[in-house]
């Protein structure tokens, strides 16, 4: 059925839990663009049918006309469906800047398209441009603080961590009581946790 | 442009409905299975996704039919028992597949039936996911999509609540504690 695999593109997309990320489908997203080619071809050479018996275009309503508006229709439906792929798995990849950071996983990084690699590039460079315009960063205190110091509990080895004046070495499971500002890009990254008596 | 985007949307136009159509199609012959020449023959009863049905029928090529899933049956037995329907198997998008498709066909009960369905199954669904714990899916496998929106909603918001009331207590707590202490106090003078 026409359409039928475009829109199979985006049931991945509704099938998958909410805020997480599917491997772009690559195969299917070009299997796509080729059945787009097809129905061109096709409603090409129904137009040039109608045009060869000297019809008016405009206002011919017979067999041809409907075949041409049936792929016509169809290469719509598809462009809809590649472009609403495209646009939300973006909207997504926006977030992950700012809950990730600047860097992302390997894991995720595999997730993605090179047009998708690109665009979170950009996004990033223009996020962090704007920062340093504002001299301010944006991603931290993404839940409103309630003290400007927490105490973490380290998860993972991280190494050492210069803060301001002196350094602290962030071995695992080793507690801290550091800036909250500080401390959550590592939370966000899952490296540390709030520790809660 | 919002709801181009929108992955509900699309879908739902998925669904297949029957049509008759009016006028051949020649260069499609994809449509029919039981085409012999790469074309539709005018009158074929042909099943299309709702998004093709709907501009063809705007064009007056084809007539639709009303999709089984608003048949009699449905009706009689949403009208028996309302909650106890399994309207995810009949449509997924039951409800707005209903609301697009009410113009289109001549049959104009199904928007009064489809409010019917609606308000006498969402109560249903409001005392449900206030008070299951966990996953039910017996009851939540029944809804449409919709409906499981609305349902997870309530229940993520009774969720929040109780995690609040939680977080208030803790409060409430220290206020208990600071109301014992003053027995407490004339208890000990009184030893004293």
């Amino acid at each position: 059925m026409y359409g039928r695999r475009a829109s199979q593109l985006l049931r991945e997309l509704a099938a998958c839990e909410a805020g997480q990320l599917t491997a772009f489908n690559s195969d299917t997203f070009e299997q796509v663009i080729r059945e787009c080619n097809e129905h061109n071809l096709q409603l090409q050479s129904l137009i040039r049918k109608i045009e060869d018996a000297n019809l008016d275009i405009q206002t011919t309503r017979n067999e041809d006309h409907f075949g041409a508006v049936i792929h016509h229709l169809s290469l719509l439906r598809n462009k809809r469906c590649l472009m609403a792929y495209m646009y939300n798995r973006a909207e997504l990849i926006q977030s992950l800047r700012w809950k990730i950071g600047p860097v992302l996983p390997q894991e995720i990084q595999e997730k993605l398209n090179y047009s998708e690699e690109e665009y979170f590039k950009n996004h990033s460079a223009a996020i962090e441009s704007y920062m340093s315009e504002l001299d301010l960063d944006l991603t931290v205190d993404m839940v409103p603080p309630k003290d400007p110091y927490i105490r973490v509990k380290v998860l993972d080895d991280i190494g050492e961590l210069c803060l301001g004046d002196h350094a602290i070495s962030l071995t695992q499971h080793s507690l801290h009581f550091i800036k909250r500002t500080d401390a959550e890009p590592f939370i966000s990254q899952g490296l540390m946790e709030e520790f809660l008596e | 442009m919002g709801i181009y985007y929108d992955i509900d949307d699309i879908l739902l136009e998925e669904e297949p409905i029957s049509v008759l159509f009016q006028t051949g199609a020649s260069g499609v012959g994809l449509l029919d299975p039981g085409s012999e020449t790469n074309s539709v023959e005018r009158s074929a009863k042909v099943t299309l996704p709702f998004w093709l049905a709907n501009e063809l029928f705007l064009r007056r090529a084809v007539s639709i039919n009303v999709p089984a899933c608003f048949s009699s049956e449905t009706r009689k037995e949403i009208q028996a028992d309302a909650a106890c329907v399994d309207l995810k198997f009949r449509s997924p998008y039951f409800y707005e597949l209903g609301c697009k498709i009410l113009p289109l066909v001549t049959d104009k009960s199904i928007g009064p039936f489809l409010q019917y369905a609606f308000t006498s199954r969402y109560t249903e669904i409001l005392s449900k996911s206030h008070n299951i714990t966990g996953a039910n899916p017996k009851f939540s496998s029944k809804l449409t999509k919709e409906e499981s929106h609305l349902f997870e909603a309530a229940r993520s918001s009774m969720i929040s609540f109780k995690k609040w009331r939680v977080g208030g207590s803790r409060l409430e707590k220290a206020s208990i504690l600071g109301r014992k202490r003053k027995p407490t106090t004339p208890t000990e003078s009184s030893t004293l």
